[in-house]
Protein backbone atom coordinates (compact mmCIF):
# COMPACT_ATOMS: atom_id res chain seq x y z
CA UNK A 1 0.00 0.00 0.00
CA UNK A 2 2.50 2.63 1.03
CA UNK A 3 5.09 1.78 -2.11
CA UNK A 4 1.83 2.43 -4.60
CA UNK A 5 1.28 5.66 -2.89
CA UNK A 6 4.60 6.61 -3.58
CA UNK A 7 4.15 5.76 -6.92
CA UNK A 8 1.70 7.67 -7.48
CA UNK A 9 3.43 10.44 -5.85
CA UNK A 10 5.93 9.94 -8.27
CA UNK A 11 4.14 9.94 -11.18
CA UNK A 12 2.37 13.41 -10.60
CA UNK A 13 6.05 14.91 -9.54
CA UNK A 14 7.01 14.67 -12.97
CA UNK A 15 6.25 17.29 -15.04
CA UNK A 16 7.65 17.12 -18.59
CA UNK A 17 5.96 20.36 -19.74
CA UNK A 18 4.83 21.09 -23.65
CA UNK A 19 1.55 19.17 -22.45
CA UNK A 20 -1.20 19.38 -24.72
CA UNK A 21 -3.40 19.22 -21.60
CA UNK A 22 -4.05 22.78 -20.38
CA UNK A 23 -4.22 23.48 -16.50
CA UNK A 24 -7.20 23.90 -15.05
CA UNK A 25 -6.41 25.37 -11.23
CA UNK A 26 -3.12 27.04 -9.92
CA UNK A 27 -2.26 24.01 -8.33
CA UNK A 28 -2.22 21.95 -11.72
CA UNK A 29 0.06 24.83 -13.23
CA UNK A 30 2.46 25.13 -10.47
CA UNK A 31 2.75 21.31 -10.66
CA UNK A 32 3.47 21.69 -14.76
CA UNK A 33 6.29 24.28 -14.06
CA UNK A 34 7.44 22.31 -10.80
CA UNK A 35 11.36 22.69 -10.29
CA UNK A 36 11.46 21.34 -6.45
CA UNK A 37 13.34 18.20 -7.57
CA UNK A 38 16.34 20.17 -9.37
CA UNK A 39 17.39 21.11 -5.98
CA UNK A 40 18.64 17.91 -4.87
CA UNK A 41 21.50 18.07 -7.52
CA UNK A 42 21.95 22.08 -7.99
CA UNK A 43 21.41 23.12 -4.12
CA UNK A 44 23.63 26.32 -4.73
CA UNK A 45 21.53 27.68 -7.91
CA UNK A 46 17.74 26.63 -6.45
CA UNK A 47 19.49 28.76 -3.33
CA UNK A 48 20.05 32.02 -5.29
CA UNK A 49 16.89 31.51 -7.62
CA UNK A 50 14.74 30.85 -4.65
CA UNK A 51 15.97 34.43 -3.51
CA UNK A 52 15.33 35.81 -6.56
CA UNK A 53 12.86 37.63 -8.05
CA UNK A 54 12.00 35.08 -10.41
CA UNK A 55 10.75 33.26 -8.05
CA UNK A 56 8.45 35.41 -7.07
CA UNK A 57 7.33 37.36 -10.08
CA UNK A 58 3.46 38.01 -8.98
CA UNK A 59 4.93 39.71 -5.27
CA UNK A 60 8.13 41.16 -6.03
CA UNK A 61 8.46 43.90 -3.58
CA UNK A 62 8.18 44.10 -0.22
CA UNK A 63 5.29 40.94 -0.79
CA UNK A 64 3.07 43.52 -2.72
CA UNK A 65 0.21 41.89 -4.50
CA UNK A 66 0.83 44.10 -7.87
CA UNK A 67 -1.82 42.64 -9.50
CA UNK A 68 -4.92 43.44 -7.35
CA UNK A 69 -6.14 46.15 -9.25
CA UNK A 70 -6.58 43.79 -12.30
CA UNK A 71 -9.45 41.62 -10.06
CA UNK A 72 -11.27 44.63 -8.69
CA UNK A 73 -13.96 45.68 -10.41
CA UNK A 74 -13.10 49.60 -12.04
CA UNK A 75 -9.69 49.80 -11.10
CA UNK A 76 -8.21 49.26 -14.63
CA UNK A 77 -9.33 48.95 -18.07
CA UNK A 78 -8.37 45.23 -17.67
CA UNK A 79 -10.58 44.66 -14.56
CA UNK A 80 -13.76 41.98 -14.88
CA UNK A 81 -17.14 42.84 -13.21
CA UNK A 82 -16.29 40.15 -11.02
CA UNK A 83 -13.03 38.13 -10.45
CA UNK A 84 -15.16 35.05 -11.54
CA UNK A 85 -15.10 36.73 -14.86
CA UNK A 86 -11.60 36.75 -15.10
CA UNK A 87 -9.91 35.55 -17.54
CA UNK A 88 -6.30 34.66 -18.77
CA UNK A 89 -6.96 37.84 -21.35
CA UNK A 90 -7.62 40.07 -18.14
CA UNK A 91 -4.74 39.73 -17.26
CA UNK A 92 -1.93 41.06 -19.47
CA UNK A 93 0.49 40.36 -17.28
CA UNK A 94 1.14 36.48 -17.70
CA UNK A 95 2.83 37.64 -20.97
CA UNK A 96 5.91 37.99 -18.62
CA UNK A 97 5.36 37.85 -15.39
CA UNK A 98 3.97 34.09 -15.48
CA UNK A 99 4.16 33.59 -19.36
CA UNK A 100 3.08 29.98 -18.83
CA UNK A 101 -0.42 30.98 -18.02
CA UNK A 102 -0.93 31.95 -21.21
CA UNK A 103 0.22 28.82 -22.92
CA UNK A 104 -0.44 26.05 -20.63
CA UNK A 105 -3.24 27.55 -18.45
CA UNK A 106 -7.26 27.72 -18.64
CA UNK A 107 -9.22 30.62 -17.84
CA UNK A 108 -10.09 29.02 -14.57
CA UNK A 109 -6.66 29.78 -13.67
CA UNK A 110 -7.16 33.21 -14.11
CA UNK A 111 -10.60 33.47 -11.94
CA UNK A 112 -8.84 31.17 -8.95
CA UNK A 113 -6.09 34.16 -9.65
CA UNK A 114 -8.09 37.04 -9.29
CA UNK A 115 -9.87 35.33 -6.33
CA UNK A 116 -6.64 34.83 -4.44
CA UNK A 117 -5.62 38.08 -4.99
CA UNK A 118 -9.07 39.23 -3.46
CA UNK A 119 -8.75 37.34 -0.49
CA UNK A 120 -4.84 38.24 -0.23
CA UNK A 121 -3.78 34.90 -0.62
CA UNK A 122 -0.21 34.95 -0.72
CA UNK A 123 0.59 31.58 0.00
CA UNK A 124 -1.29 30.40 -3.06
CA UNK A 125 -0.11 33.46 -5.17
CA UNK A 126 3.69 32.69 -4.32
CA UNK A 127 3.38 28.84 -6.09
CA UNK A 128 3.18 31.05 -9.61
CA UNK A 129 6.84 31.26 -10.42
CA UNK A 130 9.15 31.87 -13.25
CA UNK A 131 10.67 28.52 -12.30
CA UNK A 132 13.79 26.58 -13.91
CA UNK A 133 11.83 24.50 -16.19
CA UNK A 134 10.30 28.56 -17.61
CA UNK A 135 13.68 29.92 -18.45
CA UNK A 136 15.32 26.17 -19.32
CA UNK A 137 12.33 24.76 -21.23
CA UNK A 138 9.56 27.17 -22.05
CA UNK A 139 11.29 30.50 -22.82
CA UNK A 140 14.26 28.77 -23.94
CA UNK A 141 14.00 28.79 -28.01
CA UNK A 142 13.43 31.95 -29.82
CA UNK A 143 13.50 30.94 -33.06
CA UNK A 144 10.80 28.35 -33.36
CA UNK A 145 10.32 28.10 -37.01
CA UNK A 146 14.14 27.27 -37.55
CA UNK A 147 14.84 25.74 -34.58
CA UNK A 148 11.40 23.87 -33.59
CA UNK A 149 9.44 24.54 -30.29
CA UNK A 150 10.87 23.21 -26.70
CA UNK A 151 10.37 19.64 -26.66
CA UNK A 152 8.89 17.79 -23.66
CA UNK A 153 11.62 15.98 -21.31
CA UNK A 154 14.13 18.33 -22.81
CA UNK A 155 16.14 21.27 -20.97
CA UNK A 156 18.28 23.96 -22.52
CA UNK A 157 21.18 25.40 -21.88
CA UNK A 158 24.57 27.35 -22.96
CA UNK A 159 25.92 23.48 -23.73
CA UNK A 160 25.02 20.03 -24.33
CA UNK A 161 24.43 17.39 -21.55
CA UNK A 162 23.90 13.94 -23.75
CA UNK A 163 22.94 12.26 -20.13
CA UNK A 164 21.47 14.22 -17.84
CA UNK A 165 20.67 12.39 -14.65
CA UNK A 166 17.40 13.84 -14.16
CA UNK A 167 14.16 10.98 -14.04
CA UNK A 168 12.49 13.41 -16.76
CA UNK A 169 14.62 15.61 -18.02
CA UNK A 170 17.15 13.02 -19.46
CA UNK A 171 19.11 15.29 -22.40
CA UNK A 172 19.95 19.15 -22.13
CA UNK A 173 20.46 20.82 -25.60
CA UNK A 174 21.99 23.81 -26.49
CA UNK A 175 19.91 26.85 -27.04
CA UNK A 176 21.26 29.27 -29.13
CA UNK A 177 20.28 32.41 -27.31
CA UNK A 178 21.54 31.22 -23.29
CA UNK A 179 24.56 33.14 -23.40
CA UNK A 180 22.59 36.18 -25.37
CA UNK A 181 20.44 39.20 -24.19
CA UNK A 182 17.86 38.54 -26.27
CA UNK A 183 16.77 35.28 -23.69
CA UNK A 184 16.37 38.01 -21.02
CA UNK A 185 14.70 40.45 -23.45
CA UNK A 186 12.00 38.33 -23.81
CA UNK A 187 10.59 39.43 -20.57
CA UNK A 188 11.88 42.26 -19.83
CA UNK A 189 10.26 44.54 -22.64
CA UNK A 190 10.82 46.95 -25.71
CA UNK A 191 8.68 49.39 -24.69
CA UNK A 192 4.43 49.69 -24.86
CA UNK A 193 3.04 46.11 -25.29
CA UNK A 194 0.35 47.16 -28.30
CA UNK A 195 -0.90 43.62 -29.05
CA UNK A 196 -3.35 43.96 -26.13
CA UNK A 197 -7.27 45.69 -26.24
CA UNK A 198 -5.81 48.39 -24.40
CA UNK A 199 -1.96 49.16 -24.26
CA UNK A 200 0.31 47.95 -21.63
CA UNK A 201 3.60 49.04 -20.76
CA UNK A 202 6.02 48.13 -17.58
CA UNK A 203 9.54 47.05 -18.31
CA UNK A 204 11.01 48.25 -21.34
CA UNK A 205 14.37 47.90 -20.28
CA UNK A 206 15.41 45.87 -22.88
CA UNK A 207 14.49 48.41 -25.69
CA UNK A 208 16.84 50.60 -23.31
CA UNK A 209 19.71 48.05 -23.62
CA UNK A 210 19.32 47.57 -27.75
CA UNK A 211 18.53 51.92 -28.38
CA UNK A 212 21.06 53.09 -25.66
CA UNK A 213 23.81 50.95 -24.73
CA UNK A 214 24.30 49.34 -28.17
CA UNK A 215 24.45 52.58 -29.59
CA UNK A 216 27.19 53.88 -27.09
CA UNK A 217 29.41 50.95 -28.00
CA UNK A 218 28.60 48.43 -25.34
CA UNK A 219 28.91 44.93 -25.54
CA UNK A 220 28.21 43.04 -22.91
CA UNK A 221 25.64 40.61 -22.11
CA UNK A 222 22.72 40.81 -19.42
CA UNK A 223 24.14 37.42 -17.85
CA UNK A 224 27.90 38.61 -18.25
CA UNK A 225 26.55 41.68 -16.08
CA UNK A 226 23.51 39.67 -14.12
CA UNK A 227 25.26 35.93 -13.58
CA UNK A 228 28.33 36.18 -12.82
CA UNK A 229 29.46 33.10 -12.36
CA UNK A 230 29.53 31.67 -8.20
CA UNK A 231 31.76 28.94 -7.56
CA UNK A 232 32.18 28.67 -11.59
CA UNK A 233 28.26 28.55 -11.84
CA UNK A 234 25.98 31.15 -13.64
CA UNK A 235 24.45 33.19 -10.78
CA UNK A 236 21.20 32.63 -10.22
CA UNK A 237 19.96 35.33 -7.99
CA UNK A 238 20.27 37.98 -10.87
CA UNK A 239 20.31 41.18 -8.64
CA UNK A 240 19.09 43.80 -7.90
CA UNK A 241 17.15 41.98 -4.74
CA UNK A 242 14.70 45.10 -4.25
CA UNK A 243 14.08 42.92 -0.74
CA UNK A 244 17.67 43.23 0.38
CA UNK A 245 17.90 47.02 0.64
CA UNK A 246 22.36 46.73 1.38
CA UNK A 247 22.96 44.65 -1.30
CA UNK A 248 20.99 47.15 -3.58
CA UNK A 249 23.36 50.20 -2.24
CA UNK A 250 26.60 47.81 -2.82
CA UNK A 251 25.49 47.16 -6.32
CA UNK A 252 24.02 51.12 -6.85
CA UNK A 253 27.42 52.62 -5.42
CA UNK A 254 29.57 50.11 -7.94
CA UNK A 255 27.36 51.41 -10.96
CA UNK A 256 26.72 54.82 -10.47
CA UNK A 257 29.91 57.19 -9.93
CA UNK A 258 29.17 60.53 -8.41
CA UNK A 259 31.48 63.24 -8.97
CA UNK A 260 30.90 66.87 -6.63
CA UNK A 261 32.69 70.00 -7.43
CA UNK A 262 32.04 72.87 -4.81
CA UNK A 263 32.84 76.77 -4.82
CA UNK A 264 31.83 79.61 -2.48
CA UNK A 265 31.93 83.17 -4.21
CA UNK A 266 30.04 86.59 -4.51
CA UNK A 267 28.67 87.05 -7.43
CA UNK A 268 28.67 90.60 -9.49
CA UNK A 269 24.81 90.69 -10.47
CA UNK A 270 25.31 94.68 -10.99
CA UNK A 271 27.58 97.54 -10.14
CA UNK A 272 27.95 97.48 -6.78
CA UNK A 273 25.93 94.28 -5.74
CA UNK A 274 27.70 91.26 -4.33
CA UNK A 275 25.48 88.39 -3.97
CA UNK A 276 26.75 85.51 -1.72
CA UNK A 277 26.00 82.30 -3.33
CA UNK A 278 27.45 78.40 -2.87
CA UNK A 279 27.34 76.59 -6.13
CA UNK A 280 26.85 73.01 -6.63
CA UNK A 281 28.37 71.22 -9.58
CA UNK A 282 27.45 67.06 -10.19
CA UNK A 283 28.50 64.69 -12.54
CA UNK A 284 26.98 60.80 -12.73
CA UNK A 285 27.97 58.42 -14.94
CA UNK A 286 26.54 54.78 -14.89
CA UNK A 287 28.75 51.80 -16.26
CA UNK A 288 25.08 49.73 -16.30
CA UNK A 289 23.90 48.38 -19.96
CA UNK A 290 20.39 50.24 -19.97
CA UNK A 291 18.80 53.44 -18.20
CA UNK A 292 19.01 53.52 -14.36
CA UNK A 293 15.99 53.35 -12.90
CA UNK A 294 13.50 51.27 -15.52
CA UNK A 295 10.12 51.73 -15.86
CA UNK B 1 20.71 68.48 -1.89
CA UNK B 2 20.74 70.66 1.27
CA UNK B 3 22.68 73.68 1.99
CA UNK B 4 23.02 74.60 5.76
CA UNK B 5 24.51 76.94 7.75
CA UNK B 6 27.20 76.63 10.26
CA UNK B 7 24.68 76.73 13.13
CA UNK B 8 22.49 73.67 11.36
CA UNK B 9 19.81 76.54 9.47
CA UNK B 10 18.51 74.99 6.48
CA UNK B 11 19.13 77.45 3.51
CA UNK B 12 17.89 75.63 0.66
CA UNK B 13 16.93 72.55 -0.55
CA UNK B 14 16.85 71.45 -4.08
CA UNK B 15 16.02 68.19 -5.63
CA UNK B 16 16.46 66.27 -9.54
CA UNK B 17 14.32 63.21 -10.19
CA UNK B 18 15.54 60.40 -12.61
CA UNK B 19 13.32 58.16 -14.11
CA UNK B 20 11.28 57.37 -17.42
CA UNK B 21 7.67 59.30 -16.90
CA UNK B 22 4.76 57.71 -18.88
CA UNK B 23 1.28 59.13 -19.68
CA UNK B 24 -1.59 56.46 -21.78
CA UNK B 25 -1.23 59.20 -24.56
CA UNK B 26 -4.87 60.56 -23.98
CA UNK B 27 -3.46 63.29 -21.36
CA UNK B 28 -0.66 65.12 -20.32
CA UNK B 29 -0.74 63.52 -16.92
CA UNK B 30 2.02 61.30 -16.02
CA UNK B 31 0.54 58.16 -14.53
CA UNK B 32 1.96 55.09 -12.42
CA UNK B 33 0.73 51.12 -13.18
CA UNK B 34 1.43 48.88 -16.20
CA UNK B 35 -2.23 48.88 -16.99
CA UNK B 36 -2.57 52.13 -17.89
CA UNK B 37 1.29 53.18 -18.90
CA UNK B 38 1.51 53.62 -23.02
CA UNK B 39 4.45 55.77 -23.62
CA UNK B 40 7.16 57.86 -22.44
CA UNK B 41 6.88 61.71 -22.02
CA UNK B 42 9.88 62.37 -20.76
CA UNK B 43 12.76 60.33 -19.48
CA UNK B 44 15.17 61.95 -17.18
CA UNK B 45 17.05 58.43 -16.18
CA UNK B 46 20.39 57.75 -16.39
CA UNK B 47 21.46 56.62 -19.46
CA UNK B 48 24.64 54.02 -20.11
CA UNK B 49 27.89 56.02 -21.41
CA UNK B 50 26.31 59.43 -20.92
CA UNK B 51 27.24 61.57 -18.07
CA UNK B 52 24.31 63.23 -16.10
CA UNK B 53 25.53 66.89 -15.42
CA UNK B 54 23.70 69.28 -13.16
CA UNK B 55 24.32 72.79 -11.00
CA UNK B 56 23.06 73.72 -8.13
CA UNK B 57 23.00 77.45 -6.88
CA UNK B 58 22.29 78.74 -3.47
CA UNK B 59 22.29 82.40 -2.86
CA UNK B 60 23.38 82.79 1.12
CA UNK B 61 21.05 84.71 3.63
CA UNK B 62 22.69 88.22 4.94
CA UNK B 63 25.90 87.62 6.62
CA UNK B 64 26.58 84.32 6.21
CA UNK B 65 29.92 83.21 4.83
CA UNK B 66 29.69 79.53 4.73
CA UNK B 67 27.52 76.54 4.58
CA UNK B 68 27.20 73.06 5.23
CA UNK B 69 26.49 71.40 1.38
CA UNK B 70 25.30 67.74 1.64
CA UNK B 71 24.62 65.64 -1.47
CA UNK B 72 22.69 62.68 -0.68
CA UNK B 73 21.98 60.27 -4.35
CA UNK B 74 19.50 57.60 -3.45
CA UNK B 75 17.24 55.04 -5.48
CA UNK B 76 13.85 55.14 -4.00
CA UNK B 77 12.26 51.47 -4.46
CA UNK B 78 8.88 51.26 -4.64
CA UNK B 79 7.92 54.33 -2.08
CA UNK B 80 9.68 57.49 -1.01
CA UNK B 81 9.99 54.96 2.21
CA UNK B 82 11.78 52.09 1.01
CA UNK B 83 15.23 54.02 0.25
CA UNK B 84 18.75 52.75 -1.07
CA UNK B 85 21.09 55.00 0.13
CA UNK B 86 23.75 55.29 -2.83
CA UNK B 87 26.34 58.25 -2.34
CA UNK B 88 26.46 60.77 0.37
CA UNK B 89 28.83 63.65 0.28
CA UNK B 90 29.10 66.41 2.15
CA UNK B 91 30.97 69.93 1.93
CA UNK B 92 32.02 72.79 4.18
CA UNK B 93 32.05 75.99 1.47
CA UNK B 94 33.28 79.24 2.55
CA UNK B 95 33.65 82.40 0.90
CA UNK B 96 36.23 83.53 3.54
CA UNK B 97 39.67 83.56 1.66
C1 LIG C 1 20.12 13.60 -10.19
C2 LIG C 1 20.80 14.88 -10.25
C3 LIG C 1 20.20 15.97 -11.11
C4 LIG C 1 18.90 16.42 -11.12
C5 LIG C 1 17.70 15.92 -10.32
C6 LIG C 1 18.87 17.54 -12.03
N1 LIG C 1 20.11 17.73 -12.57
FE1 LIG C 1 20.64 19.11 -13.93
N2 LIG C 1 22.49 18.36 -14.07
C7 LIG C 1 23.00 17.37 -13.26
C8 LIG C 1 24.38 17.15 -13.58
C9 LIG C 1 25.32 16.15 -12.90
C10 LIG C 1 24.69 18.05 -14.63
C11 LIG C 1 26.04 18.29 -15.29
C12 LIG C 1 26.25 17.44 -16.48
C13 LIG C 1 27.57 17.81 -17.16
O1 LIG C 1 28.01 18.97 -17.04
O2 LIG C 1 28.12 16.94 -17.81
C14 LIG C 1 23.49 18.78 -14.91
C15 LIG C 1 23.38 19.78 -15.89
C16 LIG C 1 22.28 20.63 -16.00
C17 LIG C 1 22.18 21.73 -16.93
C18 LIG C 1 23.19 22.12 -17.97
C19 LIG C 1 24.23 23.01 -17.36
C20 LIG C 1 25.09 23.77 -18.32
O3 LIG C 1 26.30 23.66 -18.15
O4 LIG C 1 24.58 24.51 -19.17
C21 LIG C 1 20.99 22.35 -16.69
C22 LIG C 1 20.43 23.57 -17.39
C23 LIG C 1 20.33 21.60 -15.65
N3 LIG C 1 21.14 20.57 -15.27
C24 LIG C 1 19.10 21.93 -15.16
C25 LIG C 1 18.36 21.09 -14.33
C26 LIG C 1 16.98 21.34 -13.98
C27 LIG C 1 16.16 22.53 -14.44
C28 LIG C 1 16.60 20.31 -13.17
C29 LIG C 1 15.22 20.07 -12.59
C30 LIG C 1 14.18 19.82 -13.55
C31 LIG C 1 17.74 19.43 -13.03
N4 LIG C 1 18.79 19.94 -13.74
C32 LIG C 1 17.74 18.28 -12.28
C33 LIG C 1 22.31 16.69 -12.29
C34 LIG C 1 20.95 16.81 -12.03
C1 LIG D 1 9.95 34.60 -18.31
C2 LIG D 1 10.20 36.02 -18.29
C3 LIG D 1 11.57 36.47 -17.83
C4 LIG D 1 12.80 36.09 -18.31
C5 LIG D 1 13.11 35.08 -19.40
C6 LIG D 1 13.77 36.84 -17.56
N1 LIG D 1 13.15 37.66 -16.66
FE1 LIG D 1 14.05 38.87 -15.31
N2 LIG D 1 12.26 39.28 -14.45
C7 LIG D 1 11.04 38.92 -14.98
C8 LIG D 1 10.00 39.49 -14.16
C9 LIG D 1 8.51 39.35 -14.40
C10 LIG D 1 10.64 40.18 -13.10
C11 LIG D 1 9.99 41.00 -12.00
C12 LIG D 1 9.36 40.16 -10.98
C13 LIG D 1 8.79 41.05 -9.90
O1 LIG D 1 7.64 41.48 -10.02
O2 LIG D 1 9.52 41.33 -8.96
C14 LIG D 1 12.07 40.01 -13.31
C15 LIG D 1 13.05 40.53 -12.47
C16 LIG D 1 14.39 40.61 -12.81
C17 LIG D 1 15.40 41.31 -12.06
C18 LIG D 1 15.23 41.95 -10.68
C19 LIG D 1 15.08 43.44 -10.75
C20 LIG D 1 13.67 43.91 -10.87
O3 LIG D 1 13.49 45.10 -11.23
O4 LIG D 1 12.74 43.16 -10.54
C21 LIG D 1 16.56 41.24 -12.79
C22 LIG D 1 17.89 41.88 -12.45
C23 LIG D 1 16.28 40.43 -13.95
N3 LIG D 1 14.96 40.07 -13.93
C24 LIG D 1 17.22 40.11 -14.93
C25 LIG D 1 17.01 39.11 -15.88
C26 LIG D 1 18.06 38.55 -16.70
C27 LIG D 1 19.50 38.99 -16.68
C28 LIG D 1 17.48 37.60 -17.47
C29 LIG D 1 18.14 36.69 -18.49
C30 LIG D 1 19.14 35.77 -17.97
C31 LIG D 1 16.07 37.57 -17.15
N4 LIG D 1 15.82 38.50 -16.18
C32 LIG D 1 15.14 36.74 -17.76
C33 LIG D 1 10.82 38.15 -16.09
C34 LIG D 1 11.80 37.48 -16.79
C1 LIG E 1 6.77 43.18 -21.38
C2 LIG E 1 6.75 42.33 -20.21
C3 LIG E 1 5.89 42.76 -19.05
C4 LIG E 1 4.53 43.00 -19.03
C5 LIG E 1 3.54 42.86 -20.17
C6 LIG E 1 4.22 43.39 -17.67
N1 LIG E 1 5.36 43.40 -16.89
FE1 LIG E 1 5.53 44.08 -14.99
N2 LIG E 1 7.53 43.77 -15.01
C7 LIG E 1 8.20 43.15 -16.05
C8 LIG E 1 9.60 43.01 -15.67
C9 LIG E 1 10.65 42.34 -16.52
C10 LIG E 1 9.73 43.59 -14.39
C11 LIG E 1 10.99 43.74 -13.57
C12 LIG E 1 12.07 44.54 -14.21
C13 LIG E 1 11.85 46.00 -14.37
O1 LIG E 1 11.00 46.60 -13.68
O2 LIG E 1 12.59 46.56 -15.19
C14 LIG E 1 8.40 44.05 -14.01
C15 LIG E 1 8.11 44.70 -12.81
C16 LIG E 1 6.85 45.04 -12.39
C17 LIG E 1 6.54 45.67 -11.13
C18 LIG E 1 7.54 46.10 -10.08
C19 LIG E 1 7.96 44.91 -9.29
C20 LIG E 1 6.93 44.42 -8.34
O3 LIG E 1 6.66 43.20 -8.36
O4 LIG E 1 6.36 45.22 -7.58
C21 LIG E 1 5.17 45.81 -11.08
C22 LIG E 1 4.35 46.42 -9.95
C23 LIG E 1 4.64 45.28 -12.32
N3 LIG E 1 5.68 44.81 -13.08
C24 LIG E 1 3.29 45.24 -12.63
C25 LIG E 1 2.79 44.77 -13.85
C26 LIG E 1 1.39 44.71 -14.16
C27 LIG E 1 0.27 45.09 -13.19
C28 LIG E 1 1.29 44.29 -15.45
C29 LIG E 1 0.04 44.06 -16.27
C30 LIG E 1 -0.92 45.12 -16.32
C31 LIG E 1 2.64 44.09 -15.95
N4 LIG E 1 3.52 44.38 -14.94
C32 LIG E 1 2.95 43.71 -17.23
C33 LIG E 1 7.69 42.79 -17.27
C34 LIG E 1 6.39 43.00 -17.69
C1 LIG F 1 15.41 33.71 -15.68
C2 LIG F 1 15.80 32.53 -16.42
C3 LIG F 1 16.43 31.38 -15.66
C4 LIG F 1 15.90 30.70 -14.60
C5 LIG F 1 14.60 30.97 -13.85
C6 LIG F 1 16.82 29.64 -14.30
N1 LIG F 1 17.89 29.69 -15.16
FE1 LIG F 1 19.50 28.43 -15.17
N2 LIG F 1 20.38 29.58 -16.56
C7 LIG F 1 19.80 30.65 -17.21
C8 LIG F 1 20.76 31.20 -18.15
C9 LIG F 1 20.51 32.38 -19.08
C10 LIG F 1 21.94 30.42 -18.03
C11 LIG F 1 23.24 30.61 -18.81
C12 LIG F 1 24.09 31.65 -18.11
C13 LIG F 1 25.43 31.83 -18.74
O1 LIG F 1 25.93 30.90 -19.34
O2 LIG F 1 25.99 32.92 -18.60
C14 LIG F 1 21.65 29.40 -17.02
C15 LIG F 1 22.57 28.43 -16.64
C16 LIG F 1 22.25 27.35 -15.81
C17 LIG F 1 23.16 26.27 -15.48
C18 LIG F 1 24.59 26.17 -15.92
C19 LIG F 1 25.42 26.96 -14.94
C20 LIG F 1 26.87 27.12 -15.29
O3 LIG F 1 27.36 28.26 -15.29
O4 LIG F 1 27.51 26.10 -15.59
C21 LIG F 1 22.49 25.41 -14.66
C22 LIG F 1 23.01 24.13 -14.05
C23 LIG F 1 21.17 25.97 -14.46
N3 LIG F 1 21.07 27.15 -15.17
C24 LIG F 1 20.20 25.41 -13.67
C25 LIG F 1 19.05 26.09 -13.27
C26 LIG F 1 18.17 25.63 -12.22
C27 LIG F 1 18.34 24.36 -11.44
C28 LIG F 1 17.19 26.56 -12.09
C29 LIG F 1 16.06 26.62 -11.09
C30 LIG F 1 16.46 26.61 -9.69
C31 LIG F 1 17.44 27.60 -13.09
N4 LIG F 1 18.58 27.28 -13.78
C32 LIG F 1 16.64 28.71 -13.29
C33 LIG F 1 18.54 31.14 -17.01
C34 LIG F 1 17.69 30.75 -16.00
C1 LIG G 1 27.15 46.44 -18.35
C2 LIG G 1 26.46 45.71 -17.30
C3 LIG G 1 24.98 45.45 -17.46
C4 LIG G 1 24.33 44.93 -18.56
C5 LIG G 1 24.90 44.57 -19.93
C6 LIG G 1 22.96 44.76 -18.16
N1 LIG G 1 22.76 45.21 -16.88
FE1 LIG G 1 21.02 45.23 -15.86
N2 LIG G 1 21.88 46.29 -14.37
C7 LIG G 1 23.22 46.55 -14.26
C8 LIG G 1 23.45 47.31 -13.06
C9 LIG G 1 24.80 47.80 -12.57
C10 LIG G 1 22.18 47.50 -12.45
C11 LIG G 1 21.90 48.25 -11.14
C12 LIG G 1 21.40 49.64 -11.43
C13 LIG G 1 19.91 49.67 -11.55
O1 LIG G 1 19.22 49.32 -10.60
O2 LIG G 1 19.40 50.04 -12.63
C14 LIG G 1 21.23 46.84 -13.30
C15 LIG G 1 19.86 46.81 -13.05
C16 LIG G 1 18.96 45.99 -13.74
C17 LIG G 1 17.56 45.85 -13.43
C18 LIG G 1 16.81 46.68 -12.41
C19 LIG G 1 16.41 47.96 -13.15
C20 LIG G 1 15.88 49.11 -12.36
O3 LIG G 1 14.74 49.54 -12.62
O4 LIG G 1 16.60 49.69 -11.52
C21 LIG G 1 17.05 44.93 -14.30
C22 LIG G 1 15.63 44.45 -14.37
C23 LIG G 1 18.13 44.53 -15.18
N3 LIG G 1 19.27 45.21 -14.82
C24 LIG G 1 18.01 43.62 -16.23
C25 LIG G 1 18.94 43.54 -17.28
C26 LIG G 1 18.68 42.86 -18.54
C27 LIG G 1 17.43 42.09 -18.87
C28 LIG G 1 19.77 43.08 -19.33
C29 LIG G 1 19.99 42.66 -20.77
C30 LIG G 1 18.97 43.12 -21.73
C31 LIG G 1 20.72 43.84 -18.53
N4 LIG G 1 20.18 44.12 -17.32
C32 LIG G 1 21.98 44.24 -18.98
C33 LIG G 1 24.21 46.18 -15.15
C34 LIG G 1 23.97 45.65 -16.42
Amino acid sequence: MRLRWLLVGALVAMPAVASAQKAKTIDELAQMFDSSRCKSCHAEIYAQWEKSHHARPMMGVAGGLKDTPLAMKGATPFSPDDPSKATIATFPCFKCHLPQAVTHAEDSVAVEYAQALIAKDKAKIGKLQITCLVCHNEKAIVHRLSDGKPQPGVLYSSKEVASHPDKVFKSVKKSGIFKQSLMCGQCHGLGPNLEFENPVQCATLYGSYLHAYIPAGGTQTCQECHMKPINGQADHLIAPNWDDVPGVSKILQEALSLDVQTLGYEWLEKAKTHVPKVVVNTKINSTAGHRVPDG
Amino acid sequence: MTAKTADGKEIGKQSRHYHPQATNEKSSKMLYGAQVKTAYLRDTSIQPYRTKEETFEFVLPEGVRSAEVTVNLFYEISSPALIAEIHKVTRTVTLDR
